[in-house]
């Protein structure tokens, strides 16, 4: 039996009990021992056999011992890793992890571009709305004189009913134009307000692309632990699938159209 | 405080910035700057008059509360109206934020009514 096997079985004793005595303890309630009410975090069952349960100040193992027994733990389950080929799983996960944090903030990128177009056309558009609305106000103004004169009796012999129709039915579309527009404003501002998507998706990216930045830093060092010193090479980058989320630092691949057609001119094309 | 105040909007996010500028515009308050975060905003703050600052609480390298805090044991800036716009929903933020000295909090995402109330109550009371 190698130590590592010893120590795996010296830790399943504590850790997990066998099956055996899991059997045997069924039915039987565990009971504290070493004090009764003192918060004494080692449990053992009714034949007496006691098992590490948590730590306790109080705890009979020493402090010093527990954390001899993690780090043997540690040193196991780098072993089993290793042993029961789960290392290579476990280089692919970290390696996965950048991609994965590269296309969240890809994600990111994005959408911010495109909540800032957004915002750009409301802009745009509530100008526009705005000139459309000084120019009307302008023309109604005007509409109103003629309205004024055809009604007057000096044209009556020259204005027709219909002629007097059609004036009287552009000033109240002159008239209404103030409410259209206000209606307008506040379609846009909805539309301005829907953007606020970025923000909270923003944070809630942010905090996922944190997150696997730490479990990428914890794995790379699980992974430098428990591969022997001579594979300790990173496995070629095979490039991305789908659109480039991050051309940093790529020769590669093409940032902009102007690349494109600087490419395709060198190619003869 | 009138519609001349000064504001200073305070968020890292450019989008929400700008959404909250222009909804002060449409409020009837023109007279808006932008700053990234609470650091930025605290020397804005020392170096410019605002009347005004709506802030998130959620920001790289000085956040809201901190910035509330700086502002609030400041003597020339304590006086200044703190509004906290920000998706931080737990009610400790909001009881912390309060406790901390903010005018006003309100949750994301919120709409032109929420921002235009807050604001206006939270004048209202700097003037009386």
């Amino acid at each position: 039996m190698t130590p590592a096997q010893e120590e795996t079985m010296d830790l399943a004793l504590i850790t997990k009990p066998t099956r055996s005595r899991r059997k045997k303890r069924a039915g039987a309630a565990p009971v504290h021992i070493g004090g009764g009410n003192d918060g004494v975090a080692i449990i053992g069952d009714t034949n007496g056999t006691a098992y590490l349960f948590g730590a306790s100040e109080d705890a009979r193992m020493p402090a010093e011992e527990v954390y001899n027994r993690i780090g043997n733990l540690t040193r196991v389950l780098h072993d089993a890793l290793r042993e029961l080929g789960y290392d290579k799983d476990l280089a692919a996960t970290r390696e996965h992890l950048p991609d994965a944090r590269d296309r969240l903030a890809y994600i990111a990128r994005v959408t911010g571009a495109a909540a800032e177009k957004v915002l750009n056309a409301v802009d745009h558009a509530r100008s526009v709305q705005g000139e459309l609305v000084q120019q009307a106000a302008s023309l109604c103004s005007r509409w109103q004189a003629v309205r004024t004169y055809t009604a007057g009796q000096a044209v009556q012999d020259r204005a027709t009913p219909a002629g007097r129709k059609l004036v009287d039915e552009t000033c109240e579309f002159f008239a209404g134009l103030d409410g259209q527009a206000d209606r307008t404003q506040a379609i846009l501002t909805d539309i301005m307000m829907a953007q606020d998507f970025h923000d909270l998706t923003g944070q809630v990216i942010r905090k996922v692309v944190a997150l696997a930045q730490s479990m990428e830093e914890q794995l790379l060092r699980l992974l430098i632990q428990t591969t022997p010193p001579d594979q300790r090479r990173r496995v070629a980058d095979e490039g991305l699938a789908g659109p480039v989320v991050s051309a940093k630092e790529r020769e590669d691949v093409v940032t902009d159209q102007a690349q494109v057609d600087d490419l395709l001119a060198s190619l003869g094309f | 405080m009138s519609t001349d105040a000064r504001f200073l909007i305070v968020d890292d996010f450019s989008t929400m910035r700008r959404i909250v500028r222009n909804l002060l515009k449409e409020i009837g308050f023109s007279n808006a700057e932008e700053a990234e975060d609470g650091q930025i905003a605290l020397n804005m703050l020392k170096a410019t008059k605002f009347d005004f600052v709506v802030s998130d609480i959620n920001m790289p390298n000085m956040n809201g509360f901190e910035l509330l805090k700086n502002m609030r044991a400041d003597d020339s800036l304590k006086g200044i109206p703190v509004l906290m716009v920000t998706a931080e929903a737990k009610k400790e933020d909001i009881v912390a934020a309060a406790q901390g000295g903010a005018s006003g909090y309100i949750v994301k995402p919120f709409t032109k009514a929420t921002l235009e109330e807050k604001v206006q109550k939270i004048m209202q009371k700097a003037t009386a």
